[in-house]
């Protein structure tokens, strides 16, 4: 009797054994599917013009090229771009995290008429294409004769601009219960010292999700500063991309255009490994609370 | 310097005009009867308020009127009517074709993007040691920016020295064809863009519906393990409509993102002989032809599709989509 009992649970055993190994086969297997591509950018970036078209491909390379990378950032004045790159995610991230906590407040502490459908409408606004703005919108920045500078990348994310940075926002602040706001008032607190000494450091979490993701939008925009920046001294590093791509009829310089992009793809990559908590988060609050 | 003293000027201002909009709207609203906090509320959506009107509902209006006019940013625009749509759909040339590809993307994308995001999601819920560095490696292709994926995938899938096609050549010769020019053939652009938009699907997707699967009620499974049911049968009838609300988000998100495909294509460069995706198409008439009249009728007809196309999704969700709070009823 106990022989067969210990049997089964050895069978058992072994049936799990083998569903998780073919589990980890799986999961290694995509994972090497997602890598790789990764890996081939790098090890590209490391070879010289003529590695580049060997055949069959070579993964990793005889003689790494580090100096491929200095001579691919010096090709154009990329220093400069970078700089222009900060100056617009700073600005905008600054911008964007302080009106939309503002904004996201105001729906999530406080009611007054209309305020569903005003909260329905900033939903909605999530669907609308940017394309359909853009031409009106380019238009308004021209006849403020601001085209061709900055401001139009940065003042408007003093607006709240993300409709979705506010709905995560205000997701966070619903979350809070409403005691903790009355027993400061009743200790005598003003409506600001509540927000920034109780509300505030409760919302840490969304807040740094929202930096994540406005830092990955504004260093990802290419939109933008191609249609509005028309001098070269003005350039991002994601126009100077644009540029250092070459013309329709040259062949691309596929070492340094990998090394470029492994540069233009490290701060990214950095930022969500340090926080990648705060990213996972923030996708999930938002997929799953209505 | 000068370049950046300007702009960080006008960037301190704003907050200052808006905040001043803000105290505005509190005092006059307060002498309108409001209550306090009624008012308090609505002054802090403000600065919402006032870029909405100013570069949402503003710019809508004004394209679809746009959209009947001739406009090349000098002038005035000129009242055309129906000009611009009639010459876009009888007799232009790049029009149908953009359409065409655009549609076809989203209709690949999506439901491969999906399943595939699901299927991954599922294995990824499975509680083995070490699944955390897997859901991070899984995350990775949607935390790099578009401008690198755009171009990492160009140079995969160069046809002469790409790595897709060296792992796809000894495949390829046995039925007697040669290495496929991916994004420099008509025939293959879409397949290209589609095969490397389910790169994409890890990462975001796969996050969102790993969060709904650890969702689920645990009691439910139990339950159906009590009675001996299958995984098929707990996937279908526990899994599935538990997180339908969360697909059906899934969709409507992806084919949005997927209709307004730009920085991946403008980076890519595929041939145009296939067609232009819709937003690329915009951008040109818009604002290298300076056509802001015909720019602005493909961005309503974009608009337009996007819109029938949600709400008709929207209109299926009784059918599939299940919500807690009926049942509770």
């Amino acid at each position: 009797m106990e022989n067969a009992i210990s049997k089964q649970n050895t069978s058992a055993k072994r049936k799990k054994v083998i569903k998780s190994t073919i589990t980890y086969i799986i999961l290694s297997a995509i994972a090497v599917l997602i890598l790789l591509p990764f890996f081939w950018m790098l090890s590209t970036a490391l070879k010289t013009n003529a590695d580049i078209f060997e055949w069959p491909p070579v993964l990793f390379p005889k003689s790494p090229h580090w100096e491929n990378f200095a001579n691919a950032w010096k090709a154009l004045p990329f220093n400069k771009y970078l700089l222009n790159t900060i100056f617009v995610v700073v600005l905008g991230m600054t911008g964007e995290i302080i009106s939309e906590t503002i904004v996201a407040y105001g729906f999530a502490r406080f009611n007054f008429p209309g305020k569903n459908i005003i909260f329905f409408i900033l939903l909605a606004t999530m669907m609308l294409p940017f394309h359909v703005t853009l031409i009106p919108t380019f238009i308004i920045w021209k006849k403020l004769g601001l085209v061709g500078t900055f401001d139009p990348l940065v003042l408007r994310s003093w607006t709240a601009w993300g409709p979705f940075y506010v709905f995560l926002l205000r997701q966070f602040f619903m979350g809070i219960p409403t005691e903790l706001d009355d027993a400061a008032e009743i200790d005598g607190a003003s409506p600001m010292q509540t927000f920034f000494h109780i509300i505030l450091p409760q919302i840490k979490p969304a807040l740094l999700a929202v930096c994540v993701f406005a830092f990955k939008g504004y260093w990802n925009d290419f939109l933008g500063p191609l249609v509005y920046l028309t001098d070269m001294d003005y350039y991002t590093m994601n126009m100077g991309m644009y540029f250092f791509m070459g013309g329709v009829s040259e062949a691309p310089k596929w070492n340094y255009l990998m090394a470029m992009s492994s540069i233009v793809a490290l701060p990214t990559i950095l930022l969500f490994f340090f926080a990648q908590k705060y990213f996972v988060e923030g996708v999930t609050f938002t997929g799953l609370k209505d | 310097m000068e370049r950046y003293l300007g702009t960080f000027e006008r960037w301190l201002i704003v907050p200052v005009i808006l905040t001043a909009i803000a105290f505005a709207t509190y005092y006059l609203l307060k002498r309108h009867g409001w209550k306090q906090r009624q008012a308090t509320g609505f002054a802090l959506i403000t600065p919402w308020l006032v870029g909405f009107i100013i570069f949402t509902a503003f710019p809508l209006i004004y394209s679809l009127y746009l959209s009947f006019t001739d406009y090349s940013l000098f002038g005035k625009p000129k009242w055309v009517g129906l000009k611009n749509y009639i010459w876009l759909f009888t007799k232009d040339v790049e029009f149908w074709p953009s359409v065409k590809i655009t549609l076809l993307y989203a209709a690949l994308t999506v439901p491969i993007g999906v399943i595939g995001s699901l299927l991954v999601a599922l294995l990824l819920n499975k509680k083995v040691k070490g699944i955390g560095v897997f859901r991070t490696i899984y995350y990775l292709p949607a935390v790099l920016p578009e401008v690198a994926v755009a171009l990492l995938w160009r140079w995969l899938f160069n046809s002469d020295s790409g790595l897709l096609n060296y792992f796809l050549s000894p495949i390829l010769k046995l039925f007697g064809l040669g290495k496929p020019n991916w994004f420099g053939d008509p025939k293959f652009v879409l397949p290209a863009f589609v095969i490397m938009s389910v790169w994409g699907i890890f990462g975001t997707n796969t996050v969102v519906f790993l969060a709904g699967l650890q969702g689920v009620p645990k009691s439910l499974y139990e339950v159906a393990d009590l009675d001996g049911a299958s995984s098929y049968k707990k996937f279908k009838y526990i899994t599935a409509p538990q997180i339908s609300p969360i697909i059906l988000l899934q969709i409507i998100m992806g084919m949005i993102s997927s209709l307004q495909i730009f920085t991946v294509a403008m980076f890519v460069r595929p041939t145009t002989a296939a067609g232009k995706f819709m937003n690329q198409l915009i951008y040109e008439r818009g604002f290298t032809q300076l056509h802001m009249g015909e720019a602005s009728a493909v961005a309503w007809v974009l608009f337009v599709i996007i819109l029938a196309l949600t709400l008709l999704v929207f209109r299926s969700t009784p059918a599939w989509v299940y919500y807690e709070a009926e049942v509770k009823r």
